[in-house]
């Protein structure tokens, strides 16, 4: 009897190589060819499709921990940019046979159309301990050389993604206006608010869900490119300005921060993920790299203004300093410094520490991470402006993130 | 916020007896919420009527009532101790229906009781499926078009607006009894009527049909402050229409893409919130349109359910710990991740592998009930296993399964009805899935079988890749075949044994070829968090990848074997056992390794053991773990027949056993050599011979005379023994005998009637017996000893007749070389002690007999099994005097199986056991019989019908019950018998006769109490309808004269009882002697 439609046909081979030398055989299960990346894991169980269109993931090799994944197929509706930026896929199954009434088209046959070389029959599990204890590395997936020593050398002379502009990658050539025609979700979806204020979304590698999240609250969407000078924003008189998620290292984005330089004090903005970033580098603050990132969909985020914890989708490998923000301010008799060191889980209903900007007077955090204590959101107190680490619009169990839209929206109000 | 200070005492509920859709996930759940409040300076007060449980035993809380769960038992219990709070929400259906009397009868007003962990108007608008879906509704959700039904004809109504299939539903039963699927008026009026008498609120719910819709469940818990998190969800490989215990199930959800998903999240914890869940786990059941995603609620249970113990397993989340930590207050954000210790608990758990879970049945116990699987769940167990893939973790499912299968197919098993095979490959039974995977094998196309048996083609296909995969080994030579092709074969689920049968080889020989070629497993660790944290807890599983997490340990290791799947026969006493072990092997020192794959134990909680294997309990399995980690001892003899028939295998590989050695086993097992030794030691037992055919039966029947006790060889739970009276009935035995095991000869024992049965627990340590305790049977010989009701000590029997067992006991123990337990089955007969069967391993009655004795004898075989000797271990003298009476009573499956006869025999049927202590035997009894039956008719009409042989026995029982205040009616010859005795009785008509006749007055609950005991193979005839009858309306009935007699005499002390109130005074277990080792 013939093999046919089973997820594991014999296939080409495939390598992954780490610039450490690791590496870990396969087989070819997307496009073929030969990428290079940083490698990083996402730990997500649903949602493989949203995570490999969402841009943030720009340059990055990624590993899926979730073993089995292509079940449900391709639903083009669901996907969270037009082009996909990531280099290369890593998984141990990737299905060839998905049942869902919205797919399309099977996850390889995707990635083989949208050119994305990806390698499946790997020991996921063990290359995500290695990445965890050994942080991100740059890596190469190839079909075409399995020569080891000759990868090897090819990953270690690759540019590190930190070193890139991979915003200017990711970012639209031109502005236009967003206007959500997608009615996949009309199934689930309530119909959206009457506009009712006007935003430029910064695009540093936005997600159609940011977008779509952003439209629904109420608001008509420009989509502006990364370099936008704020002279050309202000001309426009938005209500509001949001710099979006994105990929790659904030500091090589340099006329992004530049523009929200100008831009905070001068209208409400709203900075998501990478934007969230962006605004702490306007302000002077210190952006560090984390070990190996944040990237998955449970991630536990404490909100220090209402003491309940928030599971939240985070995809990121930068994360602000609160500290170099400013000075701490003592507030309400409390040490700020100590209520900045006990910010995590066990410091309940504590007011969020503050600390004082030159530039921009106090900056209050307003979200830890629970699981390694890493600053989420904060919150500009003398001008009306905050910011998120985590994705709002994607929440995994429950719409619990989303009143960071309608918080923006009140922002908007309150200026008006 | 931290945990409350204004509380100090908590009273916790267990779910009682094992049932079906009630089993040993209550346990587990409920010993891990006694540990950690008892561990954060609660006291806690328990009570529980089941004495199998680990949660009861003593050390677990700190007062222990084995008590039954009623309110009149409960409400003695709270003025006695007063407790602050009652957490009703680990105890199952049957602990949240008490609480919830409890509220209603203001028991808990009265003296001030909290209910803590949910409220009762949330179990209300839980479980009270109108309010549920006014409520749901309100939050913008779906429910199935439904409507009540109070009466036959509001569900007439109802069918003619939604046309049929109809689902229907009886309120507030447990596990979903007495539902079912109407496709037409004569169905609907059948299940309305019997669900109307089961619902205690006398309603049934008619819904909307979502047959072959999607069927998902979500696991979430929230906390006070309203955090709430998800922490499983998990999708049924069986469309809707099977019941979600009765279905296979897969975690995660595998078809819901990202927005679907969330969807289903998002409306779990709006369901929590707008039920009113303050804090807590809950399980939200919902389907899906595969067709267009219109998504409904089906229900959701406000409590710690059976989905919630496979989640916690599934996952590594301990939700029962965290609901009672949430219940005294604590949140969520503020607890660490038991796994990781570093990460909160307020994190969805993400895994990196795949579950499965199959149920278990037991349907060859209960011939003549329909076995389809439909809305009222059947299954009285069930298996999990995780695996990297689907086909990997479904393979292994199959294969833990202990029905002599090796996986989906391929061992030259497969006895397939070919009349019916196309139906059966669409028809929901339990071997459906053995004929999807043969039609694919026969080359049915996927669409085929999806469209026959609506499950998802995600599931088919993955079934096909499978069988696809497998079948290509077949007819290959095993030399020749190359690493890629046995690895590609394991990972997709394949056994040695069936790639032993597809290469004409055996499984030793693969397993041989495989290690030559290195295709050997690695284990991998479940730890909540995909490897992203490093984690503390060793609980792993088994997958062919080439890495693995294991880590060394420098202490010697002992490995314990448990029970697999929980069925009749081999339930949660085995496992209790297996539990002890390691508890009482890590005091001694030793790293101790756990291997099962039941997913409602305590065995398989990661805290019971230092390692745990969630692995099948196969040769295959067992030895990939042995090889991984080298114990210095494998204990065999704790987890029933399941690891027992290992033991010959792995000491031929080589392997240390721990206790008693499988040559021993063997030597008590082969009836041959066995009887040889029984003549050596002078020890007398019943005549006996074996037969292959129904000619050599006649023989030995010559010999032996009728009635003979007829059974195939090696079996558990009695499977397939009668008693035949004549040949006639011998032949149809030997003609089925030998049909279902060919290759076994027929045991045929000369049958002792009227004999007292006696069951002896015993440990030996090869120089010394200890006695752990006599248990009389209350039912004559005949009836399974797992059936059959017992009290220790013995309540009948002369001193000398116990001396003399007590020395048989210690002769045959020494004789067979027992290191640990043993469990001796006497029958008493004219003051003539016969030997009916040794078993050298831990028996079922081994933790009721702890309990009764205050012994644990499980923890003292182990210490023996590991090289102590009884007089180490300081125990109390085995001939004292216990000062009260202990009675074990046997639970019956058969409300749950229409159409079975209710008759006990040498064939064990009971699911679960339940304990009554008193003073006295009679008052024991009664505690015993009210866990079961929750009430005693103490008064009204009892219906009494016996056979020839017991009507010079019923006169005194009849007697008594006159004396109580009971009418009595009988059939004609019974009268006659009663009234020749004096007896004031009345005659009714038969079943059969014209109406009104006794069935009619069962049907309108005329009658109170049945006593009817048949003779010989009478099956099917008038008493056989009249027994079933009583069972559908839940009427009290006794099938023997021994069972009447002590139910009789139960009744009298509940009557005196219900009149003084100071009879059935409860005790606790630390107000009795205990003795720990």
């Amino acid at each position: 009897m013939k093999t046919e439609n089973t997820t594991a046909q014999h296939k080409a081979p495939a390598l992954l190589m780490l610039e450490d030398g690791t590496c870990f055989e396969g087989v070819s299960c997307g496009a073929t060819g030969e990428v290079f990346g940083e490698v990083c894991f996402n730990t997500a169980v649903v949602g493989y499709l949203e995570i490999i269109s969402d841009p943030s993931y720009t340059g990055q090799i990624l590993v899926m921990t979730y073993p089995q994944i292509g079940n449900y197929g391709v639903a083009r509706a669901d996907l969270q940019s037009e082009k996909l930026g990531l280099r290369g896929l890593v998984a141990h199954d990737i299905n060839e046979t998905p049942s869902n009434f919205r797919s399309e088209m099977s996850l390889p046959e995707f990635l083989a159309t949208e050119g994305v070389v990806a390698i499946s029959q790997v020991d996921t599990r063990a290359l995500t301990q290695h990445i965890r204890d050994n942080g991100s590395l740059r890596a190469v997936i190839s079909t075409s050389d399995l020569d080891r020593a000759s990868l090897l050398k090819k990953v270690q002379a690759s540019t590190p993604l930190s070193e890139q502009n991979v915003t200017q990658e990711v970012s639209c050539k031109r502005a236009f206006e967003y206007l959500d025609k997608n009615e996949a979700y009309d199934f689930i979806l309530k119909p959206a608010a009457p506009a009712q204020h006007k935003v430029v979304v910064y695009d540093c590698g936005v997600t159609a869900s940011l977008l779509r999240n952003v439209q629904r609250a109420g608001c008509a969407v420009t989509v502006a490119p990364w370099n936008t000078p704020a002279q050309d924003i202000l001309t426009v008189k938005p209500d509001g300005v949001i710099f979006s998620n994105g990929p790659g290292n904030p500091e090589q984005a340099q006329e992004t921060i530049a523009a929200a330089a100008e831009l905070l004090g001068k209208i409400p903005v709203l900075g998501v993920g990478f934007g969230m970033q962006i605004m702490a580098l306007a302000a002077g603050a210190e952006i560090e790299r984390l070990k190996f990132g944040h990237h998955g969909c449970n991630i536990p985020v404490k909100n220090l203004t209402t003491g309940s914890t928030e599971i939240t989708t985070q995809h990121h490998n930068f994360g602000v300093v609160f500290a170099s923000l400013g000075t701490a301010l003592a507030q309400e008799g409390a040490d700020a410094k100590a209520a900045l060191d006990n910010a995590s889980g066990n410091a309940l209903d504590n007011d969020a520490p503050v600390v004082k900007n030159e530039r921009f007077g106090p900056i209050a955090l307003t979200h830890t991470n629970l699981n390694d204590q890493t600053p989420e959101g904060i919150s500009f107190l003398d001008i009306p402006a905050f910011g998120v680490q985590h994705h709002p619009d994607e929440a995994s169990g429950s719409d619990e993130s989303h009143y960071v839209f309608t918080d923006f929206i009140k922002l908007m109000d309150a200026k008006n | 916020m931290p945990r409350r200070t204004d509380i100090n005492r908590v009273l916790i509920i267990g779910s009682g007896p094992i049932v079906i859709g009630q089993a040993c996930e209550f346990d587990y759940s409920g010993a891990q919420a006694c540990k950690v409040l008892k561990e954060d300076g609660f006291e806690v007060i328990l009570v529980n009527s089941n004495p199998a449980t680990i949660m009861t035993d003593p050390a677990m809380a700190t007062r222990t009532y084995v008590e039954p769960i009623t309110v009149d038992s409960l409400e003695r219990i709270i003025a006695r101790e007063r407790p602050d709070a009652l957490l009703p929400t680990l105890g199952g259906q049957t602990g949240l229906n008490c609480a919830v009397d409890l509220a209603k009868a203001g028991v808990l007003e009265k003296y001030n009781v909290e209910v803590i962990g949910c409220d009762v108007e949330a179990i209300e608008r839980g479980e009270d499926r109108k309010l549920f879906a006014e409520a749901m509704a309100e939050i913008g959700l779906e429910c199935a078009k439904s409507g009540y039904a109070y009466g036959i004809e509001d569900a007439e109504k109802l069918a003619d607006e939604m046309g049929f299939p109809l689902v229907l539903r009886p309120s507030f039963t447990l596990g979903g009894a007495g539902g079912g699927i109407a496709h037409n008026i004569k169905e609907l009026r059948e299940i309305v009527a019997q669900g109307l008498d089961l619902s205690p609120a006398g309603e049934v719910l008619v819904e909307e049909s979502v047959l072959g819709w999607k069927e998902i469940e979500i696991e979430a818990m929230r906390d006070k402050k309203g955090n709430g998190i998800i922490i499983c969800s998990i999708e049924n490989f069986d469309a809707m229409g099977v019941h979600t215990g009765d279905s296979i199930t897969v975690a995660p959800a595998m078809t819901l893409s990202k927005i679907e998903y969330q969807r289903v999240c998002t409306a779990a914890l709006d369901i929590l919130k707008k039920v009113g869940v303050q804090s807590g786990g809950s399980n939200v059941q919902f389907a899906i349109n595969p067709k267009d995603g219109r998504l409904i609620v089906i229900e959701m249970n406000p409590r710690v359910s059976r989905s919630s113990a496979l989640a916690s397993k599934a996952t590594g989340f301990p939700i029962a710990k965290f609901a009672a930590k949430l219940a005294v207050g604590y949140t969520l954000d503020e607890m660490p991740n038991d796994m990781t210790r570093v990460t909160p608990a307020c994190f969805e758990p993400t895994i990196d592998y795949v579950v499965v879970k199959i149920p278990r049945f037991a349907f060859e116990k209960f011939k003549g009930t329909d076995t389809t699987l439909t809305t009222r769940m059947k299954a009285v167990g069930e298996v999990m296993s995780i695996g990297r893939t689907f086909e990997e973790a479904l393979g292994k499912a199959a294969r833990s399964l202990e029905n002599n299968r090796a996986g989906i197919g391929f061992d030259g098993k497969g006895n397939f009805d070919e009349e019916r095979f196309d139906e059966l490959v669409g028809l929901p039974t339990e071997d459906r899935l053995f004929y999807m995977a043969e039609a694919l094998r026969r080359g049915w196309s996927v669409e085929k079988v999806s469209e026959a048996s609506q499950i998802d083609p995600w599931f088919v296909n993955r079934l096909k890749a499978m069988v696809d995969e497998t079948a290509a080994l077949e007819g290959k030579n095993l030399e020749a075949l190359s690493y890629d092709e046995l690895w590609r074969a394991k990972t997709f689920g394949a056994s040695d044994i069936q790639i032993a049968h597809l290469t004409q080889t055996t499984e030793a020989q693969v397993r041989t070829r495989r290690k030559e070629l290195g295709v050997v497993p690695a284990f991998k660790l479940v730890d909540t968090c995909a490897a992203e944290f490093a984690s503390d807890t060793s609980y792993y599983y088994k997958t062919y990848e080439k890495t693995g997490d294991t880590l060394p340990s420098e202490k010697p290791k002992a490995m314990i074997l448990g029970a697999g799947p929980n069925r009749i026969g081999q339930g949660i006493e085995f496992d209790y056992c297996c539990v002890h072990a390691s508890y009482a092997l890590a005091d001694m020192g030793y790293e101790t390794i756990m291997v099962n794959c039941n997913p409602e134990t305590v065995s398989t909680d990661y805290d019971t053991s230092d390692r745990l294997y969630f692995e099948p309990l196969t040769y295959e399995d067992v030895m990939d773990i042995v090889d991984a980690e080298q114990p210095a001892g494998v204990v065999v003899t704790l987890g029933g027949q399941t690891p027992l028939k290992l033991a010959k295998p792995l000491e031929a590989a080589g392997v240390p056993i721990m206790g008693t050695k499988p040559e021993a086993i063997d030597l008590a097992e082969d009836r041959e050599r066995f009887s040889r030794l029984l003549d050596e030691l002078g020890i007398a037992y019943p005549a006996a011979g074996t037969a292959d055919s129904f000619e050599e039966a006649l023989e030995v029947a010559d010999r032996l005379g009728y009635p003979l006790l007829v059974r195939p060889s090696y079996v558990l739970g009695g499977r397939g023994m009668v008693i035949a009276y004549n040949a006639e009935y011998l032949e149809r035995y030997m003609n089925e005998a030998t049909r279902i095991s060919p290759d076994h000869p027929v045991y045929l024992d000369s049958f002792l009637e009227g004999a007292v049965e006696l069951d002896v627990d015993a440990l030996c340590d090869g120089k010394e017996v200890y006695i752990g305790g006599l248990l009389e049977h209350i039912e004559e010989a005949g009836i399974h000893s797992g059936d059959s009701s017992c009290c220790l000590p013995p309540f009948s029997l002369s001193q000398s007749i116990i001396d003399r067992v007590r020395e048989h006991t210690a002769t045959l123990a020494l004789a067979v070389g027992v290191r640990g337990l043993i469990n001796v089955q006497f029958a008493v007969k004219d003051s003539e002690i016969y030997v009916i069967e040794v078993n050298p391993r831990a028996s079922r009655t081994v933790p009721f007999t702890s309990k009764a004795s205050g012994v644990p004898l499980a923890k003292c075989a182990a210490r023996i099994m590991a090289g102590e000797s009884i007089a180490s271990l300081n125990l109390p003298s085995d001939a004292r005097e216990l000062g009260h009476y202990s009675v074990k009573e046997a639970v019956m499956p058969f409300g749950r199986f229409p159409g079975a006869d209710i008759l006990l025999g040498p064939e064990m049927k009971s699911t679960g056991e339940v304990m009554g202590i008193g003073e006295s035997f009679p008052i024991a009894y009664a505690k015993a019989a009210l866990s079961i039956d929750y009430s005693l008719p103490l008064g009204g009409t009892v219906f009494i019908s016996v056979c020839d042989r017991d009507k010079r026995s019923i006169a005194p029982i009849a007697h008594s019950l006159h004396n109580i205040g009971f009418k009595i009616v009988s059939t004609a010859g019974t009268a006659s018998t009663l009234r020749a005795s004096g007896i004031p009785v009345e005659v009714v008509r038969r079943v059969q006769d014209e109406q009104p006749n006794i069935g009619d007055m069962l049907a309108n609950g005329e009658i109170d109490l049945v006593i009817n005991t048949p003779f010989g193979q009478e099956t099917r005839g008038d008493a056989y309808r009249m027994r079933t009858a009583a069972v559908r309306y839940g009427i009290c009935y006794a099938t023997t004269i021994a069972g009447a007699g002590a139910l009789v005499r139960a009744i009298e002390v509940a009557k005196r009882d219900a009149e003084s109130k100071d009879i059935l005074v409860p005790l606790a277990l630390q107000d009795l002697e205990q003795w720990n080792v």
